[in-house]
């Protein structure tokens, strides 16, 4: 571009009003011929394998079979035996379990660690970063090493509780323990990850309000009382909204550590719609009760996200 | 579909990723009245038993995985071997195809995170600074597809893959995960950010928009894109449920359903078992390692909000 160039063409003159019109909308249709082509990709693999399949879910529940064999319209058989099968029940029970017991320790002991860790200074990497290393750390990995720490003979665990004079657990051969221990390594997992996101949502927090709140002569108790936890809400909101979402969706450790036993004890709902394709071969069934999962994941995510913009506004 | 929210900063370490507010971390690290030495003494005790909670059974496996059958359950158990046995990553090396699982699982993670970069920001850009028409009602329709998990889509899915014939494909695992929309939304936002005069005179001055969005948008955007980078591999890395449901074919295994296919049905392989869980977490390690320092979670929490 040289700015001393003469002009190569004569000085324009005015456009006409149908000109002027012509142009504009010859430079709008490039535009959005040009933002297309941008979004083309996306737009290709999100219609593909995001919209396609969630319309045909839907039609799957309306057959059997399909995975070895043909599939056959049959109507509504398979919603029917969503409500007389046991196991679903069950399953969403196991499920609705799961994310109650380890989400309220997952954050507590998140938070815990999160107001912990801002105190540290130096050093305080290296924690993070060994506090994260299990979000690092495939669920089958994880399923597999803790198989390991509760085997109820040669356990970790166990060979602990047996040094300091308790009873052996039997940690995944129990039906009333084996859940609670899928909780305890969802906890286990997760802790890191919730702590440095508790972690980054303190931080952000405006410190003059700490200032003033030290001034008035609050004591630490008060001031992470009416200060700190008002102020996160947005944050736990925002967290509760993922941990919802994850937590429904377990199946990779259930997968490893007990495939759902003892007793379908800890199946749940991902399981068995995993356990419907190949297993059972009822393909339209686990439809059905992905159908169910994709309700529950989004009553529970659309609530808190209600809660989460009523406080917003409020 | 907008979530509010305020918090930027650390995964690992908040100093030097990038703030769009860009203030100050190391203050607001310590804030005023907070940690005397007692309270910042027990904050250290407590969170280093939490991370030797969290290292420890990653040593544990790490010993048991250089011990061989015999001294694996003796008791009382001896927690550091006195001879280090290698026999079983030789075994697992040797007779499982250990390797091709992770040449697997590097091919399919790397090439989704390619794909995924260069599409969403090309996305990004597009839904940032250009204007089209349908662009928020388009925009509001791809988000809502961030609220349909994938394991609620499986069987739907599998019958697509298989009736495209990919089945034990490696486009099975590439595909698939492509359609996920959180990406546009981060690339959106952070692209969003940047003044609008940086476009407009390069627009002036007879910059085509792929010439915008190559020259300008992309070396500006570098540390969102590390970002979700590095979240895009990770989730590929552990990928389990959709890798197993569409390979049967062993060779087609990777690192995640290749070792828990491992697992006998009447005898569990313990050693192996850990040798491969070791070995599986080199290549992640080394990855977040080298990136850690551009990996904050404020820079995900800061582009996702709005």
């Amino acid at each position: 571009m040289d700015d001393h160039a003469p002009p190569a063409v004569p000085a324009p003159r005015r456009l006409t009003g149908a000109e002027h019109r012509r142009l504009a909308r010859r430079y709008r249709l490039r535009r959005t011929l040009q933002a297309y082509a941008f979004l083309a990709p996306n737009l290709f693999f999100f219609g593909l394998f995001l919209v396609v399949p969630s319309i045909w879910l839907l039609l799957v529940t309306f057959q059997s079979g399909g995975v070895y064999g043909e599939a056959q319209f049959v109507g509504l058989d398979n919603w029917r035996q969503l409500f007389v099968d046991p196991l679903v029940t069950q399953t969403m029970r196991n499920t609705l379990l799961l994310a109650a017991m380890s989400i309220p320790a997952l954050f507590v002991v998140g938070l815990g660690l999160a107001l912990l860790l801002r105190n540290i200074g130096r050093g305080g990497p290296a924690l993070r970063a060994a506090l994260y290393f299990p979000t690092l750390t495939p669920l089958v990995i994880i399923g597999s090493i803790w198989l390991f720490l509760v085997h109820p003979d040669f356990g970790a665990l166990n060979l602990g509780i047996r040094a300091l004079g308790g009873d052996t657990v039997n940690w995944l051969g129990d039906t009333a323990i084996a859940l609670p221990t899928i909780a305890m390594v969802e906890v286990w997992r997760g802790m890191g990850f919730w702590a440095l996101f508790f972690l980054a949502g303190l931080l952000a927090l405006p410190e003059e309000l700490y200032q003033a709140a030290h001034l008035d002569g609050t004591n630490a108790w008060q001031r992470l009382r009416y200060l700190t936890l008002p102020l996160m809400r947005p944050v736990f909101l925002f967290a509760a909204i993922v941990a919802i979402f994850y937590t429904l969706q377990v199946f990779d450790t259930v997968f490893v550590m007990t495939d759902g036993g003892p007793a379908n004890s800890t199946a749940t709902v991902a399981w068995y719609v995993y356990k419907s394709i190949y297993v059972y071969d009822q393909a339209g069934f686990g439809a059905s009760l992905s159908f169910i999962l994709l309700l529950m994941i989004l009553g529970l995510t659309l609530g808190a996200l209600r809660l989460l913009r009523s406080r917003m506004d409020g | 579909m907008v979530v509010q929210h305020e918090a930027p900063s650390a995964i690992t370490d908040a100093g030097t990723g990038q703030h769009r507010r860009g203030s100050a971390r190391r203050s607001s690290r310590r804030p005023v009245g907070q940690a005397g030495p007692a309270l910042k003494a027990a904050s250290y005790v407590t969170v280093a038993v939490a991370a030797l909670a969290t290292l420890g059974p990653f040593f544990y496996i790490l010993t048991t995985s250089l011990k061989d059958s015999a001294s694996l359950f003796s008791y009382p158990p001896n927690w550091i071997p006195d001879e280090l046995f290698w026999g079983n990553y030789s075994r697992l090396l040797t007779e499982t195809l250990f390797v091709r699982w992770t040449v697997n699982t590097l091919i399919v993670a790397t090439t989704v995170t390619a794909l995924k970069l260069l599409f969403d920001s090309m996305a990004g850009y597009a839904f940032a600074k250009i204007d089209f028409p349908a662009k928020e009602p388009l925009f509001i329709f791809l988000l809502l597809g961030l609220m349909i998990p994938v394991s609620a889509l499986l069987i739907p899915l599998f019958f697509l893959v298989r009736g495209m014939n990919l089945l034990n494909t490696y486009w099975a695992l590439i595909l698939p995960p492509l359609a996920n929309p959180i990406g546009i939304l981060l690339m959106r936002n952070f692209i969003q950010s940047l003044p609008r005069d940086l476009d407009n005179a390069a627009r002036l001055d007879g910059c085509s928009e792929f010439a915008i969005y190559r020259r300008i948008v992309v070396p500006l955007v570098r540390p969102p894109l590390v970002v979700l980078g590095v979240l895009t591999f990770m989730i590929q890395y552990t990928s389990f449920i959709w890798p197993l449901v569409v390979t049967s074919d062993n060779r087609m295994n990777v690192l995640t359903t290749g070792l828990a296919g491992q697992r006998g049905v009447a005898t569990i392989d313990w050693g192996a078992i850990s040798a491969g869980g070791i070995m599986a977490m080199i290549p992640i390690t080394i990855f977040f390692l080298a990136l850690q320092r551009f990996f904050t979670a404020g820079s995900l929490m800061g582009a996702l909000k709005q």
